[in-house]
């Protein structure tokens, strides 16, 4: 069987794991230069600029998590469908998923300070009790400092185990060829998506929902892992056509696994779409205060655009840009798409969080700026953690007992 | 027609291609490559399960099936919305939920679930237009070879009908395939005439399947005097009575639905003697200052006897289906009804029957209009002293209130009142209810805006005085008292004297350790 496995290039480019310390170094000046802008545009009120910078740090810190997350469920889900097709991608996004035990440091930034301070800087939950509104009041019982820090640490378990059991166990696979570890893996993926599901829900509900703790909606969970996935896949095609124009996994994956993800990441616009209006519509026709409080800040003070720009870059025109076979399994276009989505991803994550600064936070030049900066150096960081990961480690699981199918795997 | 037949028959049978036949896939796809680069296009596979490639081996040009998809998809998604458009906006403009008339996030479902029905549809009817089907046969099915296609053999086909195509060349190009075996189709020998009692099958079913139609459309445009058919009766022949139906279905012999009270009984807990609670007045004093101790009722018109829809003296509702014609007419038939049964005989058999039924309608209304009371209605009570109206009656009205009031009495009186009253009186009391400023929009002219509760003659009233209004009605006011228990229209009361403190409050109404800021 291995005879039949093509001979590629499976190593990362020695250059690109050479410039791992420029991105961290990148991300870091420009995650603290945008602390800087965001301190020095808001010189009346000071601590406006801190709550602008946090809120820009944790949607960009969504926004990178939420591609390995995507990953992470990519990987589990692949091998609870015994999914053969993708065997000969699923090392990157394995590798992806990996990277989540480092992002759970980069969240103690936002832990240590709901920990340790009673700032509401990010969570008017966790400032002072007398500011809250009745209902805010009454979710204390669950919005507190203790129990979101052990909700956090449950979460970042969670990620974290399946993470790790996912790749190191693949990992042996390498050295080994056991075809037990497939079927180990398949048994397990059940439990862990059921975890993974729970985990990122409520994750999303206690990190994101909360930032404005009066509003609730029940879809918001399923919002943030629709938008995740069609980032990653977004990201896999990126990472993929990269490899490819660097040499790398040549011929291990085909136009069919383009065309797949590509499929994949179509279907996840549709379902982004579908779960952003069903959330929009519910809240639209009911018309009830407390419900439309939350569309009422995005429906104003310029961020209106920002909620249109989602609907024409987010949906309409990837939906019609990739509806075509044709242009799906066009490595080149594909890519282009993808890098249009990550933007799209972006303004996406902006427009959940941004708004919830303050009441009348208008989207502006300088906020904006300040949140591309904080942008660039999360995304710096993100790269950075992904050349570490892979380092030397193989980009595809060779003796991964599917990976035959997945190069004999054939779109009809 | 026989010799026709003979003709065809003498003919040798038509060819319609070659097929070859082939162990495996592997096989079959070189050999329609090698048929492919020589050039022949119509050509077909035939396998037990889809082989990868053979699409590009037999040369198959991308199906333009996606096209037909987006298009129709388009087309759903255009339609749903001008429907939607046009029949909320400009057919039957209609608010709902309080929305726009084109309110675009409430159409988006419909043009979702139209979009995704015309595109499924047309994908598939398209698919098989353009695959040819339904097609119930092909000439390959006349060699017996053939159906090992659906078990382990392939099939490799040439139409003749190819624009290259050569008997001969095909035949040769085909052996030199490694094929098991190399075929001419030809046509099926069998007879092609449809048998006769299979016409005759299919002639009855599809006129059987006229008849329910027929039914169908005989009862729609045909005059029945019998009530349509009902499969399920649900709740339309019930004992109550319903706006223009004959109360035939009453349960009672007087054709009445609800009946007034048995004379001299109370119900109970509905004794309302003549005490201060329930009338707001002191009858004893009321007595002697000279006034009334008889509690009121009014007449919009006290002199004539009130009517209501009649029923003929022996019970049964007057029938469309009663021949006006006979003689045995009631003795007080109006003057429009015998004209009709005048002309009624005159006239052709089949044209008085059609006279007659809107006739008969007529008839009936001015019988009612005639028809004196019968005995067991209510009669108006003859020995009631007339107040005139608008005047104010001199009564010894209690000032003080015969029950404890406290805070749940008021919280009583509030919830009545904006149950009952606040929708003319307005929530504070001003006469601004909805209903009166949708009045007052609508301008028609004979809408009285409600006197203000803080009108001084209003809060000059005593609270007798009030209660009497709330029990009674005052003006176009109705009164209240059947649908108010006493307690609760001395709670209204109550209510209302709240509201009249609070609209002229004193600072020595606020409770003391309570302080007073204005609100800017």
């Amino acid at each position: 069987m291995a005879a039949n496995i093509p001979n590629d290039n499976i190593t990362l480019p020695a250059s690109w794991r050479g410039r791992a310390p420029v991105f961290v170094a990148v991300g870091a000046i420009a995650v603290l230069l945008s602390l800087g802008i965001f301190y020095f545009t808001n010189t009346e009120k000071a601590e406006l600029g801190f709550r602008t910078f946090f809120h820009s740090y944790l949607a960009n810190f969504i926004y990178c998590l939420s591609f390995c997350l995507g990953a992470l469920f990519f990987v589990m889900v692949s091998h609870l469908a015994r999914a053969g097709w993708s065997a000969s991608i699923r090392r990157i996004a394995e590798l992806y998923a990996y990277t989540i035990p480092w992002w759970a440091l980069l969240f103690l930034p936002i832990l240590a300070m709901v920990l340790f301070t009673p700032s509401d800087a990010l969570y008017a939950w966790n400032g002072n009790v007398d500011n809250l509104t009745h209902v805010v009041q009454e979710k204390l019982v669950y919005l507190n400092p203790i129990f979101f820090s052990l909700r956090t640490a449950v979460y970042f378990a969670v990620f974290i185990i399946a993470a790790s059991v996912y790749f190191k166990m693949s990992r042996k696979q390498d050295d080994t060829g056991d075809t037990e570890i497939t079927l180990k893996l398949q048994r397990w993926a059940g439990p862990f998506i059921m975890l993974f599901a729970l985990a990122l829900n409520f994750a999303s509900f206690d990190w994101m929902m909360s930032t404005d703790a009066g509003w609730f909606s029940t879809m918001y969970g399923v919002y943030l892992f629709a938008a995740s996935m069609l980032s990653f896949f977004a990201v896999m095609i990126v990472t993929c056509y990269l490899l490819q124009r660097n040499g790398r996994i040549e011929s291990l994956v085909t136009t069919e696994h383009y065309h797949d993800m590509s499929k994949f990441q179509f279907g996840f616009i549709v379902f982004w779409a579908y779960i952003a209006f069903s959330q929009f519509m519910l809240y639209w026709y009911g018309n009830i205060p407390e419900e439309t409080l939350w569309y009422k800040y995005r429906m104003n003070n310029n961020w209106q655009w920002l909620g249109l720009a989602l609907i024409v870059f987010h949906f309409a025109i990837p939906f019609l840009g990739t509806v075509s076979r044709h242009v799906r399994r066009n490595r080149g276009v594909m890519a282009g798409w993808a890098g249009l989505l990550l933007v799209a991803h972006w303004l996406d994550m902006t427009f959940l969080i941004m708004p919830n600064v303050s009441e009348n936070t208008p989207m502006s030049v300088p906020l904006l700026f300040g949140h591309l900066i904080c942008w660039i150096g999360m995304v710096s960081l993100f790269i950075a953690l992904f050349l570490w990961r892979v380092g030397d480690t193989p980009v595809v699981a060779v003796k991964d007992p599917w990976l035959p199918d997945a190069l004999a795997y054939h779109n009809v | 027609m026989s010799e026709h037949k003979v003709e065809k028959k003498a003919k040798p049978p038509r060819a319609f291609g070659w097929m070859a036949e082939y162990e495996d896939e592997n096989k079959l796809l070189d050999a329609a490559r090698k048929v492919r680069d020589s050039g022949y296009t119509r050509t077909d596979a035939f396998t037990p399960f889809p082989v990868h490639g053979i699409d590009e081996a037999l040369g198959i040009k991308p199906t333009v099936l996606p096209w037909f998809t987006l298009f129709a998809g388009m087309t759903g998604t255009i339609v749903a919305i001008t429907m939607q458009i046009w029949m909320n906006a400009v057919d039957y403009p209609y608010i709902i939920s309080g929305k726009p008339y084109i309110s675009l996030p409430a159409f988006i479902p419909v043009a979702f679930e139209l979009t995704v029905l015309f595109a499924a549809f047309t994908t598939v009817f398209a698919m098989l237009g353009l695959n040819g089907l339904p097609k119930f046969s092909n000439p390959v099915f006349s060699n017996p070879k053939f159906d090992r296609s659906t078990d382990d053999r392939f099939f490799l086909w040439v139409d003749s009908r190819d624009k290259y195509f050569n008997s001969d060349k095909v035949k040769n190009l085909l052996s030199d395939t490694s094929p098991l075996s190399v075929e001419e189709v030809r046509e099926d020998e069998s007879p092609t005439e449809i048998p006769r009692s299979l016409i005759t099958v299919i002639l009855t079913l599809i006129l059987l399947t006229l008849v329910p139609g027929a039914i169908v459309l005989n009862i729609r445009t045909a005059k029945s005097n019998s009530p349509r058919l009902h499969v399920f009766f649900d709740m339309d022949f019930q004992p109550s009575l319903k706006t223009q139906t004959p109360a035939v279905a009453s349960i009672f012999p007087n054709g009445r639905v609800q009946q007034p009270p048995v004379p001299g009984t109370v119900a109970r807990g509905e004794l309302e003697f003549a005490d201060p609670y329930y009338l707001g007045y002191d009858p004893a004093a009321t007595a002697s200052l000279g006034g009334s101790s008889v509690n009121l009722v009014s007449f919009q018109d006290g002199d004539k006897t009130p009517t209501r829809a009649a029923v003929p003296d022996d019970g049964q509702p007057p029938s469309p289906a009663d021949q006006p014609a006979t003689t045995d007419a009631p003795a007080e038939t109006p003057a429009e009804e015998k004209i009709v049964q005048e002309t009624g005989p005159a006239a052709p058999a089949q044209e008085s029957t059609a006279a007659q039924e809107p006739a008969a309608p007529v008839a009936e209304v001015t019988a009612q209009v005639e028809e004196p009371a019968s005995a067991d209605e209510a009669a108006p009570v003859a020995d009631l002293p007339t107040v005139p109206a608008n005047a104010e009656p001199n009564y010894a009205w209690l000032t003080e209130f015969p029950l404890p009031t406290d805070e749940a009495l008021f919280d009583l009186g509030r919830r009545k009142f904006e149950q009952n009253c606040a929708v003319c009186h307005g929530f504070s009391g001003y006469g601004d209810g909805l209903v009166s400023r949708r009045a007052e929009a609508l301008a028609q002219g004979y809408w009285l805006q409600p006197t203000s509760l803080h009108a001084a003659a209003v809060q000059q009233q005593p609270v007798g005085r009030l209660y009497y209004t709330v029990t009674n009605g005052k003006g176009k006011m109705g009164g209240y008292g059947a649908s108010l228990n006493p307690k609760e229209r001395w709670a209204v009361v109550l209510y209302v004297r709240g509201l009249q403190r609070s609209q002229n409050a004193q600072d020595s109404d606020v409770p003391p350790g309570m302080t007073v800021t204005t609100q800017k």
